[in-house]
């Protein structure tokens, strides 16, 4: 059921997903779900935008600074023990994870919840070489055994019910298995846990990177987590070159924010902050640890002014929840690794605002839901105004919609000719409009029509009125009461001493 | 003291009844608007599409309309949106700039104008008749008109409010998006009409005409018979029934 | 690229010496995109930490003990209050006997050391196994059989209802993570009000002295993976008991 298929377009693929009523429902039952755990949960925690704010500026200051801080990040993780890596691009990154893998003549590596490794299409490069990759997070491992990519940052097998998991569990146990989660669960924890002793290789993603100490953080729920960092000889850990924040106190904020954004939760149930492999003396946790810094187009955003804050991102998903257009068209139509409003912002902002991604930003209708719901604060809603700028200014705009918008221009540059279309409008909608509307499904109103009655021009536009109406006012016009009158003055005053807007 | 009208190409052209009852309402608080007629549109399709240089085509006439007015008001948290990114539209030119900054300190959203300006709560107004509110991404989100409205509503006699589900999720209607994505947006107006019958309320209130065309379009299509207004409009209507 | 790299140490030191100088490039491309000079020496930071308000939040001891507990059961954890380390050893005893468990590890702590667990366990055919007590032993195999596995706190937090396990040669990582039961043990002094009096000991105790493994626990294992149903005891310990004592 993946609606990725082989449709080429947003377009196409988000009606595919919205003929599958099933992979609706299952999307807007579970974002419902998770919208309502993060609302409730920063509503309890309270000072929620004071909160966002200190977010935010804890990102923008990491991020404005990030040749120091990533630099001392790696100085220390590599005093910590660990072997540091720096890969520009995806195919680098890819190249030292499998090198390591062949060092280690691994057979099997399990991974936890990594979307960098998304990103590389790592799993498939193992397999590639004879190492065999298992997710071990529970979505992931669903999407993994169904051969999908996920659909939601945090819930990756959002679009799946319990039969279709009893179905791909079913066939990995060789028995029938009950659709009920818990025995579905159950059998997983008993399948992986042998993968977990076995495997030569433990491989994370990194939530945050903290870089006076070389610490790696990472938020999970079900501890596969903490089994990928524990049990395996050899830990590889995959981060975003963004990933940093300077201290443990800092992440006092990221922990505050990220697990009530995510899923409304006061903590995720493991929080583990990972400094160096095992020590010496100790008789746990990885002989051998790897970090791969990956930059593969984040770099591409700094000094960009328009598009420097996507860094912030702390992949909550809270944006996906919020979002409208995802809850009804689910993760896969959006094409990408990265799926939702800041899938629709990075994805092409992380592939240099190619044009074969640049329609995905007219995957939204810039309500706003993401910008208000993000606890860093990104502007996605502006963000995908300034990709669709950038597309057209760059000449890959849709010609009928460059020639429109010329029109658009001429007419709404000049009032006269403005009230000149509006009356030529007025004159040719007669030929339409039936009982005062328009059905019409043809030409540009094909798509609204479907949906919709358009409604028909009135006799006389306002403009058209104002003189009457005017005149009718002007007699016996009160006078506006003292009080009122003097809060205007204060207010056109005050706007000129201290700018700002002062009020919205 | 100039107070004038932006009325915004949706209400200048398809509902100049709610532009007249704006006008109306404000008139009993002593307030004469000042209607220049250069005005266009505030740009907002072409911005929003990425055609920055026809936006600032259309712009213009909206910068020159308000260039000494002292409060400029308009039925739509959309458009007054629209105004507050003049400043980003015109960066690369200092003078246009400064302009834009201007307009946008004095620009308000009809409920503001009326509610934080004028101190106004209670417009006076009888409207018996069961009323859900949906309030606009923009207005809210961009410019957070929540209280505003409400405080109108709350103060109409006989009004009652029927909280509409999922009030705060987008109608739909997102300019341009409502074409080029026309099945995305067709199925955000249609889960949104479900919930406004779900209130089973008579009247659908709003405060922007773009939301309010896109969801009453779907009612019609429908032939459900609920009446969709701008809260200009039911305050007037509820003026003259006072 | 140097000569091809024979042992795995000459790869690694070879690896190293390519990271180096990829680090310096990586730092001066970022320098070069910001449009400014490389930062080499640390930037003021005005927003580090929680916001001020929130430094001085601070509930009294009775407060922290019903919040934790409130807390960590709505996570689906388990908590009882204590009199002192004896009615911890007769609590766990119960429950090995009830769940008839066969094997516990433990970690290899004072306070725990001196308990006489193993004499107690054994008397309802329970072996209790001492983390790391031996050095050949495969260590994450036997917590990995456990039924139980008994740690002690080093910090716990009210306010979202964790608490926090540090790795050491004594005190396993896997104590807290493979066994089907946890028992944590907090002394009560060790419990605070927030995530931050705990975090900001680690900056203070800088990168030399942190272990390799710093974990917050807060309840049970879960997912919520399969049609947001949620689903208790994915990986980690599905039942957790947090034992405040004094």
């Amino acid at each position: 059921m993946s609606t990725a298929g082989n449709a080429s377009t947003v377009k196409e693929r988000a009606e595919l997903a919205l003929n599958d009523e099933f992979l609706r429902k299952a999307v807007k039952f579970t974002t419902e779900r998770l919208r309502n755990g993060k609302k409730q949960a920063s509503a309890e925690h309270g000072n929620w935008d004071d909160w966002r704010e200190r977010g935010r500026q804890i990102r923008l200051h990491t991020i404005a600074h990030l040749d120091y801080y990533l630099n001392m990040f790696a100085n220390q993780a590599r005093a910590n023990g660990v072997h540091v890596h720096f890969a520009e691009t995806s195919a680098e990154a890819v190249k030292l994870s499998l090198e390591i893998a062949q060092r280690k003549q691994a057979k099997s590596v399990v991974k936890s919840k990594s979307m960098v490794t998304e990103e590389l299409h790592l799993n498939h490069e193992l397999e590639s070489i004879g190492v065999e990759a298992i997710e071990t997070d529970l979505g992931e491992y669903i999407i993994q055994l169904a051969g999908e990519t996920p659909s939601h940052i945090i819930i990756p097998a959002i679009h799946k019910n319990r039969y279709q998991v009893a179905d791909l569990l079913s066939r990995e146990a060789g028995e029938t298995l009950a659709p009920d989660t818990s025995i579905l669960a159950g059998f997983v924890r008993k399948k992986l846990r042998e993968k977990f002793l076995e495997a030569d290789i433990g491989m994370t993603g990194c939530n945050f990177a903290i870089a006076e100490t070389g610490s790696m953080v990472l938020f999970e729920n079900e501890g596969n987590a903490r089994m990928v960092t524990t049990v395996p000889k050899t830990q590889i850990t995959l981060m975003g070159m963004e990933r940093i924040i300077p201290s443990w106190a800092d992440l006092e904020v990221m922990a505050t924010l990220l697990p009530r954004s995510a899923t409304g939760q006061k903590l995720t149930v493991y929080m583990s902050g990972i400094t160096g492999p095992r020590r010496e003396v100790d008789a746990d946790g990885p002989d051998e640890m790897h970090i791969i810094i990956v930059d593969n187009g984040r770099s591409l955003q700094l000094g960009d002014p328009e598009f420097q804050e996507l860094l912030n991102c702390i992949r909550c998903g809270a944006c996906l929840n919020a979002c409208p257009v995802y809850r009804h068209i689910g993760g896969h139509a959006y094409g990408g690794t990265y799926s939702g409003p800041i899938g629709a912002v990075l994805t092409p902002a992380l592939q240099k605002n190619v044009a074969e991604w640049d329609d995905i930003a007219n995957a939204s209708s810039l309500c706003g839901a993401c910008y208000e719901a993000c606890p860093v604060k990104i502007p996605l809603h502006e963000m995908l105004i300034y990709l669709r700028r950038r597309k057209q200014e760059q000449g890959h705009g849709n010609a009928a919609e460059s020639f429109g918008m010329k029109g658009f221009a001429a007419v709404m540059g000049s009032s006269k000719r403005y009230a000149g279309l509006v009356k030529l409008g007025k004159l040719g909608q007669k030929l339409v409009v039936r009982d005062g509307g328009i059905r019409l499904k043809l030409g540009p109103l094909k798509g609204w029509n479907t949906y919709r009655v358009t409604p028909s021009l009135p006799k006389k536009s306002f403009r058209d009125q104002w003189g009457t109406l005017e005149q009718e006012l002007r007699h016996g016009l009160k006078e506006v009461a003292p009080d009122v009158r003097s809060r205007m003055e204060a207010i056109v005053q005050g706007r000129d001493s201290k700018g700002g807007n002062g009020h919205g | 003291m100039k107070v004038s009208l932006f009325i915004t190409c949706l209400s200048d052209t398809i509902y100049p009844r709610v532009g007249e009852a704006m006008v109306r309402l404000l008139a009993k608080y002593g307030i004469q608007l000042h209607f220049p007629t250069v005005q266009t549109c505030c740009g907002q399709p072409a911005f929003n599409s990425g055609y920055w240089k026809e936006a600032r085509e259309s712009a213009k006439t909206i910068l020159d309309a308000f260039e000494d007015s002292d409060f400029v008001i308009s039925p739509s948290g959309s458009c007054t949106g629209m105004v507050h990114h003049y400043p980003k539209l015109f960066e690369a030119d200092p003078v246009m700039h400064e302009r834009a900054l201007k307009l946008q300190r004095k620009s308000y959203e009809f409920t503001q104008f009326l509610v934080q300006v004028l101190g106004v709560k209670d417009v006076g107004a009888v409207f018996p008749h069961k009323v859900t509110y949906h309030p606009s991404c923009h207005g809210s989100r961009l410019l957070g008109i929540k209280e505003e409205p409400m405080e109108l509503m709350r103060h109409v006699q006989g009004l009652e409010l029927v909280p509409l589900p999922f009030a705060e999720d987008c109608c739909g209607f997102g300019g341009t998006f409502a074409v080029k994505m026309a099945d995305i947006s067709g199925a955000m107006v249609t889960e949104k009409v479900d919930h406004v019958l779900e209130t089973e309320a008579e009247v659908l209130v709003g405060l922007d005409l773009a939301c309010l065309m896109n969801i009453a379009g779907n009612l019609r299509y429908r032939n459900q018979p609920v009446k969709v207004m701008h809260l200009a409009e039911l305050l007037y209507e509820g003026v003259k029934q006072a | 690229m140097a000569k091809q790299a024979d042992s795995h140490e000459e790869w690694l030191k070879q690896q190293a010496e390519d990271s180096k100088r990829k680090q310096e490039a990586f730092m001066n491309g970022i320098a070069q995109k910001l449009r400014r000079p490389r930062v080499t020496s640390a930037p003021e930071h005005p927003f580090r930490g929680a916001p001020d308000f929130w430094q001085a939040f601070e509930w009294p001891l009775e407060e922290r003990v019903d919040r934790f507990e409130a807390n960590f059961k709505a996570a689906g954890g388990h908590v009882e209050r204590l009199a002192d380390m004896e009615a911890a050893k007769r609590f766990i005893a119960e429950k090995a006997e009830a769940l008839g468990a066969k094997y516990v590890i433990r970690q290899n702590q004072p306070e725990l050391n001196g308990l006489g667990l193993e004499e107690t366990l054994a008397a309802s055919g329970a072996e209790v196994r001492v983390w790391n007590s031996e050095a050949e032993e495969n260590w994450r195999a036997r917590a990995a059989e456990s039924d139980f596995g008994i740690v002690i706190a080093d910090y716990a937090a009210a306010y979202t209802g964790s608490v926090t396990v540090l790795s050491s040669k004594d005190k396993g990582r896997s104590v807290s993570l493979l066994p089907t039961v946890l028992f944590v043990l907090i002394p009560l002094e060790r419990l605070k009000t927030r995530l931050g009096e705990i975090l900001i000991r680690f900056d203070e105790a800088g990168r030399e002295q942190l272990p390799a493994g710093i974990h917050f626990i807060s309840g049970p294992s879960r997912s919520a993976d399969i049609e947001n149903d949620l689903t208790i005891g994915v990986h980690g310990p599905g039942v957790v008991h947090a034992l405040l004592i004094g």
